[in-house]
């Protein structure tokens, strides 16, 4: 069937079977590789995209459902050549490893921005749970986001003894 | 990268092309809603139906309302809608945090409330609060609409009295469930998300106890002959009489039937 | 090399920088294997077994062959290549029998995902299941099935390793020091405790991926998420026979590792295919259902310790016998086993020394490397133990620890002498202690189990770690100078995340006085182009490739000063460089810029001097031996990276639930290159070591079959697991051979996370656990007095708290 996507503000028509995953659309016919899978399961958050507006594991959302939907992938997350506020705070903090959650870890941080520009370390913790990562232990991602939204002060250090 | 089995996909524009196409299909026909139930069991091949029917595409299908009646849900509703209604947060505080417990934050802007009471897994997080609030299942095909307690909605392990051709149009949960309270206490193995190797939620209405247990029988479990008088030993043991866990990768039966008296004993203490 | 200048001194080295690999990672550009989509690719899908042990009567592909899209259909019948790391014991499918769950039989390439999945549930395999052994304790039994009936006839590396043909032990390490009888019998304590952990996995969040294409004239490109590309080229290279010319890796970003992709892995199986296909490129992604029985996982262990301490509280003898349970094919295991053997003890001195460890053949899904190395399973026993050991003769356990730590002087098993630059573990365990405030209850957190109900305990665990690797292993790096004077770095270590390449990166910077930006390292490694790099494995990244980035930097310098000597009339000695030119010291205005030698110079007259600028680096390890295969004597170590962690929990005792409520961790790193990549190891590791602490854990029923392959029961922690309160420190005692006096520290991280907490449970409790994970019920059956649940394998246990507390005075 044809499926019809604005992705990160561009209008994109194609044909698409059935039963194809949002993922595998985004991945596989648009190219746009920077959204990952880790389970197809729904557990860990590697495919997490924005879906009009709201955080979802796009392994778990059929293309055909969401025409006209609107999307946000990692790939609009940067404002041109410059990278996004969240993308600086994450570059800044280390929160970043092998750098295969990354992509959803950021949008999973985004929508939680866009509705709460004052998160509590507590609100963080919780907003990302959906979004395994096995390299960062996740607190250089959570220091990230309360050095964003103005709590620097949360950061850890590396003490020499 | 792993992938769905194939089918085609179906969108009814109206109840009465909803109901049409789920006789059509009585067979081979799936209810998709946040398809975080369905999705998977494709994936895995223990479904494979030939048409999948979204179920959020006709007008209304994702209106939640607060009446007279109560508070009203449709199929689409998903669970952070529900969390994010604020009649919902200020009048059922109780459906509201079992809501919190279910799944990941990505995982409740796509499941629906319907969805996960049909799917009628023991592990539910949202069956407790229907069941402990009096709330209604308001079921309709082609032959009309039925509405049917909670407390008798589940038959067997993800087993409902759905029939073919029939879908869950509607939850309501009454009016005078409003403003009952409780607290659900949900075992898991780790702080984030994760199904429950217990859950037991209890709630207090004028003096009336009421207990929901998820993961310890074959369907969600109410119980509501423990009174304000029981001590919470008599309580726990009113709610032990009720369940029949089982063991298994989660935890066993013992350590279930030790937690869910743990849990009944403590809330009730925490009331009395 | 350089450890002794302060890091005061130094710009870069010792100092946060950013990372070389962000802005890709941030953006999604950053290209794994699993995005990689080639023209023409095929993709695959397995067919695989049911059972964890069966003849394979007979594969019938012929509906799969006629299918619509199907390329390629490979069974193990018609493939005749061994593979093997240590010890050459595995095919590429299974051939003749399946010998564990989830283990490939066929594989089918065809032009869509969706046809090889209908082609491989069309492939029909007659099995006829046979009785598999599960367990490694049953598998020691003289009657046990032989996994390997041909153990006998296998090639391995025989200066290391020692199978025992006829039996399911592939290998057995020995270590022997002292007279253990005579000082057992003359200890005043005798403590003897039984400890074990399951199989668990490593979950990159990326699975395991590979593309092969099988050109004309056997010429192999493959690009994998793989750790080690010229591991995976030379054996590659030996099962096919094939000149290491005509193969080669490329590995882009890797999406997580640790050590489950440290070796060989799918690329031969994609490899086949694409020959048998034409020479289409094969791609092959694992599910994650697959990276948890199809791809290795990390052994279990039953490790039984027996302790001879004499009445002031020093240890005297230990006996300890190790028993890893392979799985179905040795690979990394008995390299675990071997390493293992030699670190057994802790950061501990034992005079009196006997350990033997095995590996162990079963019908399982095999094991591997995974961080650690063994040490974070076999840490669990030795440092539950020392506790034990400390509570059953009455002394403070940090006590325990702190008189009997390895110290300068002190001797290890293999008889290597400890250096006060080996680094102070000492240090380590009481700033562990301090941070937490060990042995005592603070009024906040006595008000807090006033409120909650829930007892507060606090637990420390030591560690050590040393690089397991050959004693020759090498690596090296090479410098290219731009047309601008900037440098771009070329090395087949990968960084998978660990930040190596911008330690690296740092170190090379300093060392030629260039301003940091100056340096690239190039992402992607390539078996073509790089220089050869052993494996990245085993905390041995920075130290080795460090090392040779500084001899490359010197190098590079060398050659450039030649040339500027020449052009200014100079002597080499007298130049100096300010990262864009280089001058005489004595003249700083007669000068040559870089940019004007990078691919030669130009003198005025248009002759040309010099050339392009390479600097090249090698370094291979210094002074490491075989160990002797009788008493385990010799060098093993490059190093010594210790630790030690403090955990306060709070636990329920009516429940079995528990929190962590702080964690400290301080390693002696000898000099932190980049303190927040340092961080980043810390906690990374110590949230690994968590899982393993919590929840991680293979669980088999009664045929073998795995009943939580997937993130449904088989959890890893979240960010909401994280303990309240995280705190890392380190020590710096430089490693004198170490770069800039650095030693690696990304394996010692996950370390003694879980003794760590098991003692903090204790110590609020009095749970004497001795089985890992700890999950709340294990906890609760340990202070009910139990039977412990043994669903690891049901029905057959290596449940918790199994071994009774054998403790005894001599004169008893
Ligand atoms: C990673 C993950 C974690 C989870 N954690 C939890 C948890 O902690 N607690 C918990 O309770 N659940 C959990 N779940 C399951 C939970 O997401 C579902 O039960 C969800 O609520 C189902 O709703 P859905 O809209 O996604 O249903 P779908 O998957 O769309 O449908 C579920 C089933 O119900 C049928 N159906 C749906 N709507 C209707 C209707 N209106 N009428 C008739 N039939 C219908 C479908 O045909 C299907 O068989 C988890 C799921 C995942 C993937
Ligand atoms: S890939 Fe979608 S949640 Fe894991
Ligand atoms: S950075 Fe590797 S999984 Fe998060």
């Amino acid at each position: 069937m044809k499926i019809k996507l604005t992705v990160n503000g561009l209008l994109y028509e194609r044909e698409c079977a059935e039963h194809r995953t949002l993922l595998r659309f985004l991945r596989e016919d648009l190219g746009l590789t920077g959204t990952k899978e880790g389970c197809g399961m729904g557990e860990c958050g590697a495919c997490t995209v924005i879906l009009n507006g709201h955080a979802v594991n796009s392994c778990m959302v059929l293309a055909a459902e969401i025409d006209g939907a609107t999307i946000r992938t990692i790939e609009g997350e940067a404002n041109g050549p410059s990278l996004s506020d969240i993308q600086l705070a994450f570059e800044k903090n280390n929160a970043v490893q092998c750098g295969f959650c990354t992509p959803g870890m950021v949008m999973s941080v985004k929508e939680l921005l866009a509705e709460n520009a004052k998160p509590s370390a507590d609100e963080v913790k919780e907003a990302i749970e959906g979004n395994f990562c096995r390299c960062t232990g996740y607190t250089q991602i959570v220091e990230a986001v309360m050095d964003l939204t103005g709590r620097p002060e949360e950061k850890g250090e590396l003490d020499h003894v | 990268m792993p992938m769905l089995y194939e089918f085609r996909y179906l969108a009814p524009k109206s109840v009465a092309e909803l109901t049409a196409t789920l006789r059509e299909h009585a067979s081979d026909g799936k209810i998709l809603a946040g398809g975080t139930d369905l999705i998977p069991n494709i994936r895995n091949g223990l479904q494979k139906p030939g048409f999948v029917i979204d179920i959020k595409k006709y007008d209304g299908a994702d209106r939640i309302s607060y009446g007279a009646d109560g508070l009203s849900m449709g199929p689409a509703v998903t669970i952070n809608d529900l969390l994010r209604f604020k009649d919902a947060r200020d009048r059922y505080p109780v459906l509201c945090s079992c809501a919190h417990e279910l799944a990941s934050h990505q995982i409740r802007n796509r499941a629906t409330v319907a969805g996960n009471v049909v799917n009628a897994s023991p592990c539910s997080d949202m069956a407790p609060a229907l069941l402990c609030l009096d709330a209604q299942a308001v079921l309709r095909s082609g032959n009309g609409e039925r509405v049917i307690p909670f407390s008798s909605f589940f038959t067997g392990v993800k087993k409902t009295v759905l029939q073919p051709g029939e879908f869950l149009e509607r939850i309501l949960v009454p009016a005078a469930s409003a403003g009952v309270t409780g607290r659900y206490l949900k075992l898991k193995r780790i702080a984030g998300h994760d199904l429950g190797i217990v859950g037991v939620l209890m709630t207090k209405r004028d003096g009336e106890i009421r207990f929901g247990v998820s993961s310890a029988a074959p369907t969600p479990v109410l119980v509501d002959t423990v009174t304000t008088k029981d001590s919470p030993d008599e309580a726990a043991a009113k709610v032990l009489a009720s369940v029949s866990p089982i063991s298994d990768v989660r935890g066993t039966k013992e350590y279930r039937e030790h937690m869910i008296g743990v849990y009944a004993r403590r809330l009730l203490a925490e009331v009395r | 090399m350089f450890d002794d200048i302060k890091t005061g001194d130094l710009t870069w080295v010792g100092h946060e920088t950013g990372r070389a690999d962000l802005i890709e990672k941030l953006t999604g550009e950053a290209t794994f294997v699993s995005d990689m989509e080639l023209p023409g690719m095929l993709h695959t899908q397995l067919k695989k077994s049911p059972y964890a042990r069966a003849r394979i009567k007979g594969i019938d592909v012929s509906k799969a062959e006629s299918m619509p899209g199907v390329r390629a259909i490979v069974t193990g019948d018609e493939l005749d290549y061994h593979i093997g790391l240590y010890i050459v014991d595995k095919y590429i499918l299974a051939k003749g029998e399946v010998r564990h769950y989830g283990e490939a039989v066929a594989a089918v390439a065809a032009e869509t995902l969706e046809q090889a999945r209908a082609a491989a549930e069309a492939i029909v395999v007659d099995y006829e299941p046979l009785p598999p052994v599960l367990h490694h304790m049953e598998a020691l039994k003289p009657d046990a099935p032989l996994v390997h009936p041909d153990l006998g006839s296998y090639s391995y590396v025989e200066a290391v390793f020692s199978p025992k043909a006829g039996t399911n032990i592939a290998n057995h390490m020995k270590v022997r020091k002292g007279d253990v009888e005579k000082a057992f019998a003359e200890s005043e304590y005798i403590v003897e405790r039984e400890y074990s952990c399951p199989s668990v996995q490593h979950v990159p969040m990326e699975t395991h991926v590979a593309i092969a294409q099988w050109g004309k004239g056997d010429r192999v490109t493959i690009w994998t998420s793989a750790q080690s590309p010229f591991t995976v080229r030379n054996l590659f290279c030996h099962a096919f026979k094939l000149p290491h010319s005509n193969v080669r890796v490329q590995v882009p970003y890797v999406g997580g590792g640790f050590g489950g992709k440290a070796g060989i892995g799918i690329e031969p199986l994609c490899a086949v295919l694409s020959r048998k296909a034409g020479g289409k490129p094969v791609k092959f992604q694992a599910s994650r259902e697959e990276e948890f029985s199809l791809l290795p996982c990390r052994s279990a262990l039953t490790y039984r310790i027996k302790t001879g301490v004499s009445a002031e509280g020093k240890i005297m003898a230990q006996h300890m016998s190790m028993y890893w349970d392979a799985g179905a094919y040795a690979d990394y295991a008995v390299n675990v086993t071997r390493a293992s053997g030699y670190s057994a003890a802790g950061p501990y001195e034992i005079p009196n020394a006997w350990v033997d460890a095995y590996t162990i053949y079963t019908n399982k899904p095999y094991g591997t490397a995974y961080r650690g190395f063994g040490h974070v399973e076999f840490h669990w026993a030795v440092e539950r133990h020392m506790e034990l050991v400390a509570n059953a003769i009455g002394i403070d356990p940090v006590e325990f620890r702190l008189k009997n730590a390895l110290k300068p002087g002190s001797r290890t098993l293999t008889g290597e002498e400890i250096l006060p630059s080996t680094g102070n573990v000492v240090k380590c365990i009481e700033e562990a202690a301090r941070r937490i405030r060990y042995g005592s209850i603070t009024p906040e957190e006595e008000a807090r189990q006033k409120k909650t109900g829930w007892k507060i305990g606090k637990g420390i665990a030591a560690l050590h770690k040393a690089p397991a690797i050959p004693s020759f292993t090498a690596t090296a790096v090479v410098l290219k100078m731009n047309e601008d004077g900037s440098v771009l770095v070329n090395l087949a270590l990968t960084d998978y995340g660990q930040g190596t390449y911008t330690s690296v990166r740092q170190i090379i910077a300093e060392r030629l006085g260039f301003p940091i930006d100056k340096i690239k390292v190039a992402f992607e490694s390539d078996t073509d182009r790089d220089p050869y790099d052993w494996q990245t494995v085993a905390s041995k990244g920075l130290v080795l490739s460090g090392n040779a980035a500084i001899l490359a930097a010197d190098d590079l310098l060398e050659k450039a000063y030649a040339v500027a000597a020449e052009a200014l009339h100079a002597n080499p000695r007298d130049l100096a460089n300010d990262g864009d030119k280089v001058y005489i010291k004595h003249h700083p205005d007669k000068s040559v810029r870089f940019a004007a030698m990078a691919v030669g110079l130009a003198l005025p007259n248009g002759n040309g001097i010099g050339g392009p600028l390479i600097g090249v680096g090698r370094y291979i390890a210094q002074g490491l031996t075989n160990l002797n295969k009788e008493t385990g004597e010799g060098r093993p170590a490059l190093d010594w990276t210790y630790g030690a962690h403090g955990i306060v929990a709070e636990v329920n005792e009516e429940t079995g639930e528990y929190r962590v409520l702080k964690i400290a961790s301080i390693f002696d790193v000898g000099r932190a290159i980049n303190p927040d990549l340092v961080r980043g190891q810390a906690i990374g590791g110590m949230m690994q070591g968590l899982g393993t602490a919590v929840c991680e854990g293979y669980i088999y029923d009664e045929n073998g079959r795995l009943l939580n392959p997937s993130f449904t029961d088989n959890k890893i922690p979240t960010a909401k697991d994280l303990p309240l309160e995280v705190e890392c420190a380190v020590v710096e005692t430089p490693q004198i051979d170490g770069p800039y006096g650095a030693r690696g520290v990304a394996e010692q991280s996950m370390i003694s996370v879980a003794p760590a907490l098991g003692n903090a449970i204790q110590k609020a409790t009095g749970a004497q656990l001795t089985h890992m994970p700890m999950r709340s019920e294990d906890v609760w059956r340990t202070l009910q007095n139990k039977e412990p649940i043994d669903n690891w394998i049901t029905k057959s246990p290596v449940g918790s708290c199994r071994s009774a507390p054998e403790a005894r005075r001599r004169d008893e």
